[in-house]
Formats: structure tokens, C-alpha cells, sequence
């Protein structure tokens, strides 16, 4: 008999009422899924509740050894916690790997953890760390490492260290540290107590920059010699080239243990290939039979890859982008878009289904500029956006006495996000506004991408929008690209982040996404479905809702 | 001639030092460091912070004094930090920052270390230099006899059907740019959309293991280029060879056509394509940058992008004093070839 919980526990109260919700039709499967395993609950006891059986594992055709090779860009290695590209955690995630993951289907597994557990109110987690994993230096993978992982996480001093933003809760402002007495160890436990009830903290360690490191992890070390407890070693990493992991023979605990049907990480070699942003050069090096599978296939050449013979891998997604201005940047010594009329004006003379036809040939849809949406458990659908009408949006810029101000828009050079920018760029114009696009080379748009005055960036999926709310549009954080602070936004988020229920939830955030909408922070005209082609040696490599590597379920045909 | 060749390696050295300096003035200016310093901190940085961060690393001292550290005449500045960490450029050679040389330049054999690539200047510059030297050695084998041939069939009989015909097609060839030349080669020699597919529209794989699949295409693509022209050149000094009058007596004594082509006038008329080669090395060496991208290859093109494109100060200077080397080396594999080549300038 399956445990409907990862402990054998009784499940948690709410778990029943979302199935009921979920039943009812209220709620998708895939909302259900990501809160009923984020309360403890195990992905097949979540789907007994629904009374549905657990979808079979198609890891059946999978062979040992072999080699794959995969069109990715590769980029310099740092410390995990500060990551921003989720290809630099697929090269390390062979040999670092994660407390919890996340699935497409929305539910989380426990990885190195065995399990958890949730209190009442979410504001106390007890991580049972998984037994009998190694390291592969020899010793042995323990709660103290967990703990010292996740301490590691919470220090906002550390430049750059984005997971202090999913470990919010555990911190103190003060010393910007996990405060005192938040994490201890109990046996092979790690009980968490949070400072306020948080439910993004399973969903925060199933994100790419969670990667965990042992104790004598150095960022500036040789990463052949990268300590983990994974079996793959990254023989060798040149930026911009190449980078290959090969096996050690440091065994897999998923192949030890009952976990993973059909067994994982069966490649001898995986590489890495970088063959620049330009899709084309793509294309010819799959007609070239160089590489097996690509990282992602985007915009018109989805169609072109099937016309391969490629197989292609789709997942609906909350995955978007951004083009937005941001409200702290000079130009010209003036803070134009410190003005929210400008941002209303600019967001209204939008529509973004034409943002999604222009820009991605219409694979997603139409979002409401407030990056919450359809796949995110607490949207409220009946908040909607500004509405589109271009001569309001110049009524308003001329009221605010820009009417002769050109805007300069900043984008990559690639294909989607430049076209979806033009695309904005495009309407803009048709409603009288002046605008300059400028095109930046991939090598250096991300130098600065905060701090443009008004440009476009791509988001990934994260499981709540709470995530990303958290993340990018709470004041002072360090994705805030938006330049914007507001002590009510700030507020109402802490109170979503508080309601373990749903239904509860959406109230407050659907507050939170008018705030968001009226403000004109952002154009954020579409959700997009991913892609991903391989060819028909390999399996296990299909698209996941919020890239992350996986590279254990890779494999050769047998 | 040894006079000769010491003058010309002084004017070599001085040329590196004035580009260099050039170069490294550019990417000194400081909103290039300030750029350089969040790269590498972090994109968030204060003001202050990014002072403080440059400073540390002597990125801040006037540019004469970097540039000195650079060649290794002046002591690197060092800063060692509370917790015994080194930061400067000579910190990077010894384990403890105390123990660090002090002078650590171009002159001490010490290139510096790139900061896209986190490698030494030297290693990269050492491995992507080879990888286009293949590609150039192959591209000449292609190349120079081709253009010779072509333009010496054209020259022989000027204004003939057989000159028409092959000046029409070295003027298309050189008239037509590599990024046009090499889309269309992808298109129909290796994708499907025409089906042909007999060599690989990429040489991702030639870095490793080149073969006549995966080189064929890049090396075609330039050396076609560089074909016609060298051919014009070539047809050029044919043709003048061919209305001498030493060429008109030797018909006049009734001399085989064959012979005198090959006898008299081919060696005379080698001597003006033989400067335009040499002078092709250098342009080889900066008109790969568009092939090496199209063709995913790279090389030292590829490198010298990659450099600009984010102000990697070291490699860049590196990659600049290379430049300045090659060019400068093959103007004077050419004096001297020419002087022996013809006899007039040697006599005299």
C-alpha cells in the first residue's frame, strides 16, 4: 500500500478540501497537485485523493551508458545560490543535486529529503533528510549538511544571492541572516520555524539556484573537483564551448533505493554544446547530426524542427516576459517613467494578443500584465488589465507633458524577445508615441538588465505567483527590475504569503495583481508554452514547465 | 638586409605598443570598468561599491601606470584585505598574496588572466589561434593554387573566350560576401531543405576532429573569397607579361605556346600575386570572424568578438599585440620574398 504522505503521517487538513475543490472543478489538476505535495502529501496519495491512479513512469526503453549531446549555451560556473541561468545548474546538477523536486505536473517529490511535514498554519517544516546517501568524497549526507545549506541560502550578505529571496521567511532584517534559532537539526530531521507562515519555502528549494553543496565548496575552486552527492563529475567547462560531465564511480542513491522505477542517471557522458543564440546555427548542427537534443526550441523553429523529424516535447507554462520600464532609471537627468500615467499610457496602448501573435507565432496566451495567471493556484481571473486604448494612452502621456518624449526600448538579439518587443515598440508607435528600439548582442545585454530604462526580459515558471511576486516585485529585492516600491504591495503580500488556503488567498491576491495592473508596472503580454526537440535516440529528456535540468531521467534508446 | 630586418622588427614593436596603448586606454575609460566591475561583482553594486571593488583591484591608478604593470616595467599595485586575501594581478601566481611577485607583465611572460573565459590569456589565445591556423592552412591549400591556376589561364590569352569566362566567375566570386556565400552553401549543401546534405552546415566538430564533412563548407566559404581576387591579380601580371617583348621574340623564334607560358612567363608573372598573398594572411586572420560565427567554429575571430563584445581587457590586449605580429610579420615575409623574387630590386 502506497502512503498517501511522505511519513505515513495523517495528511494535512487541507489537502482534503483542495481535493474536494479540485473534484468540484474549482481548482485544475495541476494547481491541486502543486499544493496538495507541498503540504507533505505524496504524489500518488495526491492523486488517491483525486480517486485517479498515478501516471506510469515511461522510463522502460532507457539503455546504460552511452553519450548524449545537447545544444545549450555554456556559461561560467558560480556559487549555486547566486545562479541566473538555469543552464549553468544543468551542468552542475549531475554532481550538485536538490532537497526537492518540482514536476511539470505541478506536484514536488522529495529528493535528498525522504519527506516533510507542515504545521497548521505553514509556519513550521520538519525535513526528514533522506538516509544512506554519501557524498563522493566518502562522507556521509546528513542533516547538519541540509542545515548548513539552507543557512547558507539565508545570507543576504552574499553578492548576488537570489535564494535569500525564497528563504524570506527564515531570515532576520537585521543581521540579514537565518535568524536566531530558525534552523536546527534534530537527529535526521531539520526543523525549520519560520518568522511568519510561508508556503513558497518546498517550492523556493525545488527552484535551479538550490543546489547543495558540501562544506568545503568553493565558487573559484576547480569544478572537476566539485564535492556532491550526485555521480556525474564535469570533466571539463569552457565558456562559450563546451562542457562535459562524465560518470564516476560514485553510485546513484536513487539506483540504491526504491524511489525511482526504471533507475536514473544511466549516461556515462552528457555534453553540453554552445552554439550561440542564433536558432539557425541550431538547426544546422542538428541537420549535422552533432547534437541529440536541444535546450529549447523557440519561436518558428518548432515548426521547422518538426519538419525534421525531430520529437518534440511541449508544456504549457507559467513561463513569460517582461517589457517594462523602470521607474528609478535617468534618462536625460528626469525619471520619466516615475510617472505612472506614463506606465498606464504605455501598458494601454498594448494589446497583448498581438504581442502574442508577433512575437510568438501564438504559442501561449494572452496574459493580464500582472504575472500572475492561469497556472498559478491563487489567480484571480476577474481582476483583468488596463484596457487597451491607444487614444486614452495618448491622452494620458500628453497630460503628463511627455506627448514629444522618445522612449528607447533595450532588448537581446535573439528571436521571440526581440520580436515581441518590436511588437510593443510597434504599437506604441501606432498610438503616436515616439520610440527608439535598441538591440543588444547576447554576450552583453544581462551585464545590467535591471537597470535599463526600459527593456524586456524573459521570466521563468515558478509554482506560485507569490514566487515571483516575491522575487521580482517586492520592494529592494534584487530582481526587482521594475525600480518600483510600494509599502501596500509589500504588505498584502506578506498576508498571501500567511493563507495556506487558497480560496483565501486569491482575495488578497487579487489585490495584489490590481495593484500591480493600475499601477502600470509592467507590459507583460503572454504566458508561453515550451519546446523542446530531440531526436528519436534519446528519451527522458522532455521540456519541464520551469527548465530545470533533470539530467538524471536522460537516456539513450535502448 | 639584417639592417632591414632589425628596422622593420623595431617598427614592429613600436606598432604593438601604440596599438595596445590605444586599446588599452578604450576599454579604461571608466564607464567600461564600472561595466567590467558589476560583471564580475555584481549587477547591483553601489556606487561606492564599484569604487571600492576597482580600487582594490588597481583598475583606478592613471593609465600609464596600468599600462606599465601590464608590460611588466612597473610594480603591480597589491591590495591584501583584512582576511589575507590578495587582489591585483600578480596575486593570481602565488598561493599566499604576500608571496606574489611584483612585477607581472607582458615582459615576465605573464598575459593575465581573461575574465569571460576564467582561463589564462595565454591558454586561450594559444588554443583558438591553432584552431584558425587549421583553418587557414586548409583555406590557402585551396586557395592559392586555385587562384593561380585560374588566373594564369585567364592572363595567357587575354580578351579569349577562356578569359571571359573565368574573369566573370573571379569577380562574382570576390564580389560575393561571405555571410551571403556561406547562407547559401548551408542551404544547399547540408540542409534539407534541398536534400543534398553532403557536408555539415556547422564545424562545431572540426574543433575536435576535422574531416572532409565538417570543413569543407567554412574553408570553401573564404577561400572563394579570397580567390577571385588573388586570380585578378594574377590574370593582371599575365597579361602584362605576356605583350613583353622578350615573350613576342621567343613566338617570333617560334617557341611552343606551352612552352613559353610555362618557361617564361610564369615565373615573372608569380611575382605580384606573391605580395597579394602574404598580404591575404593578415586579412584571413580578421575575415574569419564572419565564417567562425556562421559555422559555429571557434577560433581566434571568435575570441576577439567575444573579448569586445565584453570588455575583457587582458585578452583583448592579447589579441591585439597577435594581430600586430601577424600583419607585421607577413609584410616582411613579403619584402624579402619580393627581393628575391625579382631580380631588378636585388641588383640594385
Amino acid at each position: 500500500m502506497t502512503h498517501q504522505t511522505f511519513t505515513g503521517k495523517p495528511m494535512h487538513p487541507a489537502a482534503k478540501m483542495f481535493a474536494e475543490e479540485c473534484k468540484a472543478g474549482e481548482m485544475d489538476r495541476r494547481e491541486f497537485m502543486t499544493r496538495a505535495t507541498a503540504l507533505g502529501l505524496t504524489t500518488a496519495g495526491a492523486y488517491g485523493l483525486l480517486g485517479m491512479a498515478s501516471p506510469a513512469q515511461a522510463a522502460d526503453m532507457a539503455m546504460d551508458g552511452g553519450t548524449l549531446r545537447m545544444q545549450c549555451e555554456v556559461r561560467a560556473h558560480k556559487d549555486p545560490r547566486t545562479y541566473d541561468w538555469t543552464q549553468m545548474a544543468a551542468v552542475t546538477s549531475g554532481t550538485l543535486e536538490y532537497l526537492v523536486e518540482y514536476s511539470s505536473d505541478g506536484s514536488f517529490t522529495p529528493m535528498l529529503l525522504s519527506g516533510w511535514e507542515v504545521n497548521d498554519d505553514a509556519s513550521q517544516y520538519t525535513l526528514m533528510v533522506r538516509q544512506g546517501i554519501t557524498w563522493n568524497n566518502g562522507e556521509d549526507f546528513t542533516a547538519d549538511d541540509v542545515a548548513r545549506n539552507i543557512a547558507r541560502w539565508c545570507d543576504k550578505g552574499a553578492e548576488g544571492n537570489s535564494m535569500a529571496g525564497r528563504m524570506a521567511s527564515l531570515i532576520d532584517e537585521a543581521s540579514g541572516q537565518a535568524s536566531e534559532g530558525a534552523i536546527t537539526v534534530d537527529g535526521n530531521n531539520v526543523i525549520l520555524k519560520l518568522n511568519s507562515s510561508d508556503i513558497t519555502i518546498i517550492p523556493g528549494m525545488a527552484d535551479y539556484p538550490a543546489a547543495i553543496v558540501h562544506s568545503s565548496y568553493d565558487a573559484d575552486g576547480d569544478i572537476s573537483a566539485l564535492v556532491g552527492t550526485g555521480p556525474m563529475k564535469v570533466e571539463t567547462l569552457e565558456v562559450g564551448v563546451k562542457a562535459v560531465l562524465t560518470k564516476t564511480d560514485h553510485p546513484w542513491w536513487g539506483n540504491a533505493n526504491d524511489a525511482y522505477a526504471g533507475g536514473g542517471n544511466r549516461l556515462d557522458r552528457i555534453e553540453f554544446i554552445d552554439y550561440g543564440t542564433d536558432p539557425a546555427a541550431w538547426v544546422a548542427a542538428a541537420e549535422a547530426e552533432e547534437v541529440d537534443c536541444f535546450w529549447e526550441t523557440v519561436g518558428d523553429f518548432v515548426d521547422v524542427m518538426d519538419g525534421l523529424g525531430w520529437v518534440k516535447s511541449e508544456v504549457a507554462t507559467g513561463a513569460t516576459i517582461v517589457v517594462r520600464p523602470n521607474q528609478l532609471a535617468e534618462v536625460d537627468g528626469k525619471t520619466p517613467y516615475a510617472d505612472k500615467r506614463v506606465r498606464q499610457a504605455i501598458s494601454m496602448a498594448v494589446d497583448n494578443a498581438v504581442c502574442l501573435e508577433l512575437g510568438y507565432a501564438s504559442r501561449g496566451v494572452p496574459a493580464d500584465n500582472c504575472h500572475a495567471g492561469p497556472v498559478h493556484p491563487e489567480y484571480d481571473a476577474s481582476v483583468g488589465r488596463l484596457p487597451y486604448d491607444p487614444a486614452k494612452a495618448m491622452a494620458l502621456l500628453e497630460e503628463a507633458g511627455m506627448a514629444d518624449f522618445e522612449f528607447e526600448i533595450f532588448s537581446i538579439d535573439d528571436d521571440w524577445r526581440k520580436n515581441t518587443t518590436d511588437a510593443v515598440a510597434a504599437q506604441m508607435r501606432d498610438a503616436g508615441m515616439k520610440v527608439k528600439r535598441t538591440i543588444i548582442p547576447g554576450s552583453t545585454f544581462w551585464n545590467d538588465w535591471t537597470k535599463y530604462s526600459f527593456s524586456s526580459t524573459n521570466w521563468n515558471h515558478r509554482p506560485l505567483a507569490t514566487q515571483i511576486w516575491g522575487l521580482a516585485y517586492r520592494s529592494g529585492e534584487a530582481w526587482n527590475e521594475f525600480g518600483w516600491a510600494n509599502a501596500e504591495f509589500d504588505a498584502l503580500l506578506a498576508e498571501a504569503n500567511a493563507i495556506a488556503d487558497a480560496d483565501a488567498r486569491r482575495k488578497v491576491a487579487g489585490k495584489l495583481q490590481a495593484i500591480i495592473v493600475e499601477e502600470g508596472v509592467t507590459v507583460q503580454p503572454y504566458w508561453r508554452s515550451l519546446y523542446r526537440h530531440a531526436n528519436e535516440k534519446v528519451t527522458g529528456t522532455d521540456m519541464h514547465i520551469a527548465y530545470l535540468p533533470q539530467t538524471y531521467k536522460w537516456a539513450l534508446k535502448g | 638586409m639584417g639592417l632591414f630586418i632589425l628596422r622593420r622588427l623595431g617598427v614592429m614593436i613600436l606598432t604593438a605598443l601604440c596599438l595596445t596603448y590605444i586599446v588599452f586606454t578604450l576599454t579604461n575609460l571608466y564607464p567600461n570598468l564600472e561595466k567590467l566591475a558589476k560583471t564580475q561583482g555584481n549587477f547591483r553594486m553601489s556606487d561606492e561599491a564599484v569604487t571600492s571593488w576597482l580600487d582594490k583591484r588597481g583598475y583606478l591608478q592613471s593609465t600609464p601606470k596600468k599600462y606599465g604593470e601590464w608590460l611588466g616595467v612597473l610594480p603591480s599595485k597589491q591590495f591584501i584585505d583584512d582576511e589575507g586575501k590578495g587582489y591585483g594581478r600578480c596575486t593570481a601566481l602565488a598561493d599566499d598574496p604576500t608571496q606574489a611577485p611584483r612585477f607581472c607583465g607582458v615582459l615576465q611572460g605573464y598575459w593575465g588572466q581573461s575574465t569571460v573565459f576564467k582561463d589564462a590569456v595565454s591558454k586561450i589565445i594559444g588554443i583558438r589561434l591553432g584552431l584558425t591556423g587549421w583553418l587557414m592552412l586548409t583555406v590557402m591549400c585551396v586557395m592559392v593554387p586555385g587562384a593561380l591556376i585560374i588566373g594564369v589561364l585567364a592572363g595567357m590569352r587575354e580578351g579569349s573566350k577562356l578569359d571571359r569566362t573565368l574573369s566573370t566567375i573571379s569577380i562574382t566570386s570576390t564580389a560575393t560576401p561571405e555571410y551571403v556565400s556561406g547562407v547559401i552553401f548551408i542551404a544547399i549543401f547540408a540542409s534539407s531543405a534541398v536534400g543534398l546534405k553532403w557536408f555539415k552546415g556547422t564545424a562545431t566538430s572540426a574543433m575536435d576532429d576535422i574531416t572532409f564533412a565538417n570543413f569543407t563548407l567554412p574553408v570553401l566559404t573564404i577561400a572563394l573569397y579570397g580567390m577571385g581576387y588573388i586570380a585578378r591579380m594574377t590574370r593582371a601580371s599575365m597579361t602584362e607579361v605576356m605583350t613583353a617583348q622578350y615573350i613576342r621574340t621567343a613566338r617570333l623564334k617560334g617557341v611552343s605556346f606551352a612552352n613559353i607560358v610555362l618557361k617564361h612567363a610564369l615565373r615573372n608573372a608569380l611575382i605580384a600575386p606573391f605580395t597579394v598573398i602574404m598580404l591575404q594572411i593578415p586579412w584571413l586572420l580578421n575575415g574569419v570572424v564572419i565564417v567562425e560565427t556562421l559555422f559555429n567554429y571557434k577560433g581566434f575571430g571568435w575570441t576577439l568578438v567575444q573579448a569586445a563584445s565584453n570588455n575583457d581587457i587582458e585578452l583583448l590586449l592579447g589579441v591585439s599585440v597577435v594581430s600586430v605580429i601577424v600583419v607585421l610579420t607577413t609584410q616582411l615575409i613579403s619584402d624579402i620574398g619580393y627581393v628575391y623574387l625579382n631580380p631588378r630590386i636585388r641588383i640594385s
